[in-house]
């Protein structure tokens, strides 16, 4: 034991000195895709990509430029080893940023790839990469022409909204509660020392308003260190691509599902509002791992029961990765400027969707021009007509739902949890230690205190939402009457 | 059109012609007549009266927190008003002694006539400045150039008489005077400050020309008779001794400091509450929506935001003869008879004489997005504003945007291109760039909490971060201060060389100062600068145990306590360095200033498009401070920057911030910077900072 943690304090001490011998901050994020998929592959770009690549190959020597080699991985502050994976070394400026970049190939599972990113992570120097981060520092050094950046701006819009819906789904639970209580009780406390500061001599800002920061800050950063110590974490999140099945109400969506999950995990009846709760159920297809809802009917209810349904329908519409709109093909135009106005006043802009027509076996003389106007596609997402009944359309719903799921899983941030907890808790420990050191400046200069906190708060501001200096002197003038 | 008088060729051949004209005599205009001044340009400062140049409308006070870093910062760009601060004082204090050095606020009572006469000494002193009475009702303008945004240009001014003159740039500073209106009870009538007439005209031209101008609202207290007030109850607050000056140039200030005079505080009782609440239905200012600052509010809306309690009146001399007091925090626009009353509720004033009522001003501002970081506006070229019109509120804040817009019309006239203070270098420049990018609701305020660099950004190393730009770039800095704080720089690198290079085992510097308790885990050895860090230790300290080489250093008093300053704040500079080289590389990315929004090629949503078009930010760094622009707008907006390179070029090579980032002085000297910043954190590895987000 004790020699593990000499070790580990060696090992420490050792990345240390490699990773700070350069200049400017190191990013990384997993840049292939996410859940049951063979290798991951994760990337660093900065100066301290070389240090990161010696520590966590634990090996001075680094493989020759751009040639993969097969390395073992291991967490360089507890030496345990982590993974056998390939390891590419590429030297800026030839590489992808342009700055010096390393790649670790290794096995898919989340566990293995959290455990390198909170490796990655504990090297100083290093933190997880922004939305666009890699493309914008590749910008920056002249790295991608202007036909590769023509998509760029897209394609961090994309990151940024797959983010932003994967943010909604965490804030929903009791973690997010947690995450923006401590938001508040930190911006609290920021704002009032820095009133402290602006105002406390000429003005009504007392001393005792210090000393309860201090409590609030010391509490706060034994909760947050409590919680990251807390094996279980939370929420466990469950990995995959968030698909959901909405509709008006009796278009058989519960009929989808059930035909999709090949048993009667929904209850399904002629009535109009059946499905009150959302009814979820995990499923394999193609490979890719997929969390199906089943949610009630969209319509403007009226029993209080049904009202909470479309309620919980419409936040999980919102957080979806997918949507799988059902409409009745009996009931819908045939033209598709129709169809697709029948669909958009369903869904949430901006979130790919696959249009399912139901109920094909109703219609009369084969609905050719319905089945010509999915065919067609553009303006309408891909398409097709379906009969939950005789399971006629199924392929190629199948066939259409890999095909998105294939795209989806290309993106690296879509949903996935072992990225998103392993982003956490890093942000959180680093909030936790600039608050512990804030009690340590306390003492010796108010200003490089308040600098910790307002570190603390940046860093919690990763995971919760920027505060601004607005916002600061908005809780300021609220909490004080300050001023001459 | 009507405005356009620069045709009239009698006018314009008599007409005399300066390089730069200011108008307004206030803490703005003076600062920019004379930064103009000294940069080269023949100016001329047009105020209605020569008599209230360097009037101080308001308080008798200079400085304070956020407020004395402004200070330090225009007088090392030789700006005027911190050295006729140390000419005028009668009560020196440092604020936030005890919070450390990086938020201390330098602040001082004056004495009003003292400055006022100091001030016109010095204006009408001052090499190619010509002061005029007269007031400015219109402005000269014709066809702009075309390498520049706006729509027309400004050639001169048009005066109350209909005399013309010409000049190669206009400054208006013209404060609360811009369809001034002064309110007490239910009276209002028209005035930029009690007793003296508003602005129209211009206000009209201003307006004519598609300037969008809002309202505010800002108020003043009663003055008192200070031989009538009971001071003896009353809790005194003393000047400091010895007094710190604001100028980097005063070895001292003129007053000894025994000689001061005192402060002293007084409180609100429940009575003055009850009057203020029983009649509210007089007092139109307090019921107008106009807003008004959320910091310095009148004593009626404190009382209604935060009944109940007792508020702070600190009793404030107005100069060393004079026989008025200046009551802070008793700003009000009741109806005079109600305002005594008030007065004569308060314990001390129980007897007090009202010397003049306090009354609230409304007036208009230009909204500050219309200016380019120079203070030029988009609109006019050659047409600069500074000050109060922009939506400011203090002196220092007028002042500091003066000496900017000052520095900028003499570059203009010249050719040259303009001066910027970027957010990462000063105060000014985090005033200028949020003012410029986000425009403002309420009159502005500095506060150390709107400044995310505040550990680099400090009272005393304003003249490392300015003069050698102000000197070099702007021609606004005298050689003698110039080669003082070239001395100075100097000094400070090879003092922190020879503290840094002093290295001892931890035991032996525990032996050699054992008042300073150095911690027996920390690596050893360890630099003199390293044991400087500690609270404890100071270069006194040090010089006692190793006078060779370091007792030198601890003679120079003023360098002694840099050093030790600088040694305090390494860790947090040296780390914030990435962070402004950050927003320093978007602060270069230039956008195009005329760029149409709603027209360009780039993949931006309409809402992203409306809040870009109002904001005009200048560079990517502004455009990622507007909330609300997304990453993705960010990018897009990049790649328009690179699709315009060409364009962009010569204009991106302009700004030369940054050569002298506080952060350098350690980078450059020192190679071991990196060792001892993570020996400084012994317990853990240095937790890294976060960058600005994208």
């Amino acid at each position: 034991m004790a020699l593990r943690r000499a070790l580990s304090a060696a090992g420490r001490r050792w990345a240390q000195r490699l990773c700070s011998a350069a200049r400017g901050d190191t990013i990384f994020a997993v840049s292939s895709g996410h859940g049951r998929c063979g290798v991951a592959v994760i990337r660093t770009s900065g100066p301290g990509s070389r240090g990161a690549l010696q520590s966590l190959t634990g090996r001075p020597e680094l493989p020759p430029p751009r040639i993969l080699a097969l390395r073992r991985i291991r967490d360089p502050a507890t030496a345990e080893p982590l993974d056998r994976g390939l390891v590419v070394w590429f030297p800026g400026p030839r590489s992808f940023t342009g700055e010096d970049c390393a790649e670790l190939h290794v096995h898919g599972g989340p566990a293995v790839v959290s455990g390198v990113l909170r490796a990655l992570g504990r090297l100083p120097g290093l933190r997880p990469a922004e939305p666009g981060e890699f493309t914008r520092r590749a910008f920056r050094r002249g790295k991608l022409d202007l036909t590769a950046a023509e998509g760029l701006g897209d394609l961090i819009r994309a990151e940024t909204e797959a983010q932003r819906r994967q943010a909604l789904r965490q804030m929903e639970g009791e973690l997010g509660r947690l995450y923006q209580r401590w938001s508040e009780t930190l911006t609290q406390a920021l704002a009032h020392l820095e009133a402290y500061i602006d105002f406390s001599e000429d003005d009504n800002v007392e001393e005792e308003v210090l000393s309860q920061v201090d409590a609030t800050v010391r509490a706060l950063e034994q909760e947050i260190g409590a919680h990251l110590r807390d094996g279980r974490r939370g929420e466990l999140l469950r990995g995959g691509v968030r698909a959901v099945i909405a509709g008006p109400p009796n278009v058989g969506k519960s009929s989808l599902l059930n035909l999709l999950c090949q048993r009667p995990a929904a209850i399904v009846s002629p009535v109009a509002g059946t499905t009150r709760d959302v009814v979820e159920v995990a499923l394999n297809v193609g490979g890719y791992p997929l969390v199906l809802s089943d949610t009630a009917g969209l319509r403007d209810a009226t029993d209080p029961v049904e009202q909470e349904g479309v309620s919980r329908a419409r936040d999980r519409l919102r957080q979806a990765d997918l949507v799988l709109a059902v409409l009745d093909a009996a009931a819908v135009p045939t033209e598709p400027a129709g169809l697709g106005a029948a669909l958009g006043s369903l869904l949430p802009p901006a979130t790919p969707c696959i249009l399912v027509l139901n109920k094909a076996d109703l219609l009369r003389g084969g609905g050719g021009a319905l089945r010509d106007a999915c065919a067609r596609g553009d303006p309408l997402p891909p398409a097709t007509l379906l009969s939950c009944k005789t399971g006629e359309g199924l392929n190629h719903l199948l066939e259409l739902l890999a095909r998105q799921l294939a795209r989806l899983c290309g993106d690296p941030l879509a949903g996935s949890p072992s990225l998103t907890q392993s982003r956490h808790s890093l942000h959180l420990g680093d909030c936790a230690a600039a608050l512990a050191r804030y009690g340590r400046e306390r003492r010796r200069d108010l200003g490089l205190a308040a600098e910790r906190l307002r570190l603390a708060r940046r860093h919690l501001g990763r995971i919760t939402g920027h505060v601004g200096a607005e916002d600061v002197l908005d809780i300021i003038f609220r909490d004080f009457c300050v001023g001459k | 059109p009507g405005h356009r008088r620069a045709g009239s060729a009698a006018g314009a051949a008599a007409a005399p012609r300066y390089g730069v004209v200011v108008t307004g005599g206030g803490h703005a205009g003076t600062e920019a007549a004379a930064a103009a001044a000294r940069g080269g340009a023949r100016t001329l400062l047009l105020t209605h009266k020569i008599g209230t140049i360097g009037e101080m409308s308001c308080n008798p006070s200079f400085g304070g927190i956020g407020k004395g870093h402004l200070l330090r910062e225009l007088d090392a760009l030789d700006g005027l008003c911190g050295r006729v601060c140390d000419r005028s004082g009668v009560h020196y204090k440092v604020l936030n002694r005890c919070k450390g050095p990086a938020v201390w606020g330098l602040r001082a009572q004056i004495d009003r006539g003292r400055y006022k006469e100091n001030m016109q000494k010095e204006i009408l002193n001052t090499p190619l400045l010509t002061v005029h009475e007269a007031s400015v009702e219109d402005l000269l303008l014709t066809e702009p150039e075309p390498d520049h945004p706006g729509k027309c240009q400004v050639t001169g001014v048009v005066l109350g008489d209909g005399s013309t003159i010409h000049a190669g740039s206009v400054i208006l500073t013209t404060g609360t005077f811009l369809r001034g209106m002064v309110l007490i009870g239910l009276e209002m009538h028209p005035a930029g400050r009690l007793g003296d007439q508003p602005a129209i005209g211009l206000a009209q031209t201003l307006e004519k020309l598609g300037f969008t101008v809002g309202r505010l609202k800002t108020g003043t207290p009663p003055r008192l008779a200070k031989d009538t007030i009971d001071f003896s109850g009353l809790e005194e607050r003393a000047a400091d001794n010895p007094p710190v000056p604001f100028s980097f140039l005063s070895e001292a200030v003129w007053i000894k400091p025994e000689d001061q005079l005192s402060c002293y505080l007084t409180r609100t009782t429940l009575k003055a509450q009850q009057i203020i609440r029983d009649n509210l239905h007089l007092n139109n200012h307090i019921r107008e929506t106009t807003r008004g600052p959320r910091y310095c509010p009148s004593l009626e809306s404190k009382v209604l935001r935060f009944p109940n309690r007792e508020h702070q009146v600190w009793l404030e001399p107005e100069g060393l003869e004079s026989n008025v007091i200046y009551p802070q925090g008793m700003s009000m626009t009741l109806p005079p008879e109600l305002q005594e009353q008030v007065i004569k509720s308060i314990p001390g004033l129980e007897k007090a004489k009202m010397l003049q009522p306090g009354y609230g001003v409304q007036y208009d501002f230009l909204d500050p997005r219309q200016l380019a970081a120079s203070l030029e506006s988009r609109l006019v070229q050659r047409l600069f504003f500074a000050g109060q019109i922009n939506g400011t509120t203090g002196y220092e804040e007028a002042a500091a945007q003066g000496v900017i817009a000052g520095i900028n019309a003499c570059l203009r006239v010249h050719g040259k291109p303009p001066f910027i203070v970027s957010r990462t270098e000063g105060y000014v420049g985090v005033l200028i760039d949020d003012l410029t990018t986000l425009g403002t609701s309420e009159p502005y305020r500095m506060f150390t909490s709107r400044v995310e660099f505040r550990m680099s950004l400090r009272p005393d190393n304003a003249d490392a971060r300015l003069t050698h730009r102000g000197f070099e770039e702007a021609g606004c800095v005298s050689q003698q201060r110039y080669e003082q704080a070239r001395k100075m720089r100097a000094a400070l690198e090879d003092g922190i060389a020879t503290l840094k290079s002093l290295q001892f085992s931890i035991s032996r510097w525990s032996q050699l100062i054992p008042e300073v308790p150095i911690s027996s885990s920390r690596r050893s050895p360890a630099s003199a600068f390293d044991i400087l860090q500690y609270p404890e230790a100071n270069m006194e300290v040090l010089a006692r145990a190793v006078p060779e080489p370091l007792g030198k250093l601890a003679q120079w008093r003023e360098l002694a306590e840099r050093l030790k300053i600088e040694a305090t704040y390494e860790w947090c500079v040296v780390n914030q360095q990435q962070e402004i080289e950050e927003v320093r590389r978007d602060e270069a990315l230039r956008l195009p200033e005329d760029l149409d929004y709603f027209a360009i090629d780039a993949s931006l949503s309409a809402e992203v498009r409306e809040k870009l078009d109002s904001n005009r930010p200048q560079t990517i760094g502004a455009v990622s401070r507007i909330p609300g622009i997304t990453p993705a707008a960010i990018v897009n907006l990049l790649r328009f920057v690179k699709t315009n390179h060409q364009k962009t070029e010569k204009l991106k090579a302009l700004p030369q911030t940054g050569k002298y980032l506080p952060g350098k002085m350690y980078s450059e000297k020192a190679t071991s910077q990196r060792q001892i910043s993570a020996e400084f954190s012994e317990e853990e590895p240095e937790s890294t900072f976060v960058k600005t987000p994208l």
